[in-house]
């Protein structure tokens, strides 16, 4: 426990400053929805006068931004979006900035196996998930309930922001693989934040393309937003690709890492 | 009783050679000195002891059990100073021996005042306020804190001044004393020398031999000076047992290994101004085993 205690310590300051961000990406988008409510459906015609693959491509082909919670979807997808650099980056650097930083020869001659330490590092990483989620949630709740004119549907709100969770520990559980995959991490960021678009990109991709095999790859499109509001539900196959590639990350983060040489400073 | 034995220890990354069938044990109680120049190995076998490396093949035991398969057990008993240390940045030094203490069983949290006293280190600095030897210390600290009864230093002195250094030594016999092994690595002979009962000595991967330190210098070496009237021949001392043989204007320095008389015969009828035979330090003697073969 002494050492999830230590990863929630040192990890405190950032995991603050990130969901002060969440929330304020939310907040930011979500103030403009009174003061654009009233002009909604001029936005809606400027919006379906583009191309249809531009509309695709930036995910407003399904929008109906009449109501709050088809407004929220959209704000959301920034979220997800920063979310998901956020989780990946924890990820990734968990376990490698023992070598980044040189303190594995302190950790690691400790009498504790390897396998103990990383899974008390997914366990601090997992806390740091769940807590973000919390506090997102509740603010998104917050936020939404007292904008909203009348009433939305708390089940389907419930599933939009539920799906920052899951593409969170997607994320995380990636990153962990990357991160003992590659020989030595020099800087984290760039990793996190160029996996992340690249999924992002394909996501966008598939907006247009609506390939059913793209689909497969991008964890966006497990959870998409507006296939989410029409099913009324999670897509039960991309559910178990993400659950099935998610223990695989796993699996092989404790499988590689045991073998892993520590490379001598 | 054997507290590390090392067998036939090979170690490649990749096609780079760190390690190959190194072999020797150290004894329960003993302090055994690992010497060798930078990049001989000695880290490497060292890390391949605590498990932080895995060996290509061969295999190593500490207190008769494998280094790799019970390595968090081992690691109990173990006490390890890297040559370089680092630790968690933003934390302050009590932090960091408190959470190292947390590792282990009934850790005497006392001790860690104590010995903060002995090396003059302050508790309540954090660590990336510390200089390189007071960081050092913190590094003592956490390796002795939990009483190991196996210690393993890896060039441990940088960064000490000689005061500090003095202090350090007499922890470590102190620890020794109350029946520790000790490991000792470095490529500083002097403090082997003070300090250490026998040596193994590594180079270029492998180890050239192990020796007990006093057999090898009282009986083994002697160091001569010699100061010449006019012109040297320097062939004159060519024989079997010279090693280090450098000539500086008209004086002479060698080692010489083996019956004395033979030098004395060589002696005879060459006119000196003067003349010195010392017992060489370890520096000297292992000179030969540093410099490179072509």
């Amino acid at each position: 426990m002494n050492i999830l205690k230590q990863e929630l310590r040192m990890g405190r300051k950032s995991l603050i400053i990130w969901c002060l961000s969440l929330v304020g990406v939310l907040c930011f988008f979500m103030l403009l929805y009174p003061s654009i409510s009233n002009q909604l459906e001029d936005f809606q015609k400027v919006f379906k006068s583009f191309p249809i693959e531009f509309q695709q491509a930036f995910g407003i082909a399904d929008l109906e931004l009449s109501s709050i919670l088809s407004f929220y979807q959209f704000t959301l997808m920034y979220v997800l979006l920063a979310g998901a650099i956020q989780a990946m980056n924890m990820g990734v650097a968990i376990i490698s900035s023992e070598v980044r930083e040189k303190t594995a020869d302190f950790l690691f001659v400790k009498p504790v196996s390897r396998n103990r330490v990383v899974s008390m590092k997914i366990l601090a990483v997992l806390v740091q998930i769940l807590i973000t989620n919390a506090f997102v949630f509740t603010a998104a709740l917050i936020i939404v309930t007292l904008l909203s004119t009348d009433a939305y549907d708390v089940e389907l709100f419930a599933l939009f922001t539920l799906s920052l969770l899951f593409i969170q520990i997607f994320f995380a559980s990636l990153g962990l693989f990357v991160s003992v995959f590659l020989r030595r991490i020099r800087t984290v960021l760039p990793i996190s934040m160029g996996v992340v678009f690249i999924f992002y990109i394909i996501h966008l991709l598939n907006e247009t393309l609506k390939d059913e095999k793209l689909g497969l790859i991008s964890p966006f499109d497990y959870f998409n937003l507006s296939e989410i509001s029409k099913k009324m539900n999670y897509d039960s196959l991309n559910f178990l690709l993400w659950f099935v590639l998610v223990g695989m990350f796993i699996f092989l983060t404790f499988k590689l890492f045991a073998r892993k040489d520590l490379p001598s400073i | 009783m054997n507290v590390i034995e090392i067998n036939q220890l090979t170690k490649f990354y990749g096609k780079h050679r760190g390690i190959e069938n190194v072999t020797f044990s150290v004894e329960e109680g003993e302090i055994f000195g690992f010497i060798g120049p930078n990049g001989a190995g000695k880290s490497t076998t060292i890390r391949a002891l605590l498990s932080l490396i895995h060996p290509t093949s061969g295999s190593a035991t500490i207190f008769g059990k494998d280094c790799i398969k019970y390595g968090s057990e081992i690691r109990r008993d173990i006490g390890y100073l890297p040559s370089e240390v680092f630790y968690y940045e933003h934390m302050k030094v009590r932090e960091v021996l408190n959470y190292s203490a947390s590792f282990y069983d009934n850790v005497n949290y006392s001790r860690i005042q104590s010995l903060a006293e002995i090396m003059d280190l302050d508790l309540n600095k954090r660590i990336d306020d510390l200089s390189y030897g007071n960081k050092k210390k913190v590094g003592i600290i956490q390796g002795l804190l939990h009483e190991p009864k196996l210690i393993i230093l890896d060039e441990p002195t940088g960064g000490l001044d000689p005061l500090m250094q003095q202090k350090f030594f007499d922890l470590i016999r102190e620890e020794n004393e109350k029946g520790a092994t000790i490991l000792f690595s470095s490529h500083i002979l002097s403090e082997v020398q003070k300090l250490c009962g026998r040596v193994a000595i590594i180079k270029d991967g492998t180890i050239v031999r192990v020796e007990n330190i006093r057999d090898m210098q009282k009986h083994n070496y002697k160091k001569f000076t010699l100061e010449y009237k006019g012109v040297i021949d320097v062939h004159h001392f060519n024989l079997e047992g010279v090693t280090n043989l450098t000539l500086d204007k008209n004086t002479l320095h060698f080692l010489f290994k083996g019956d004395i008389n033979r030098i004395v015969e060589r002696l005879q009828g060459q006119s000196l101004l003067n003349m010195l035979v010392e017992e060489p330090s370890l520096e000297e003697i292992f000179m030969h085993y540093y410099q490179k073969e072509d």
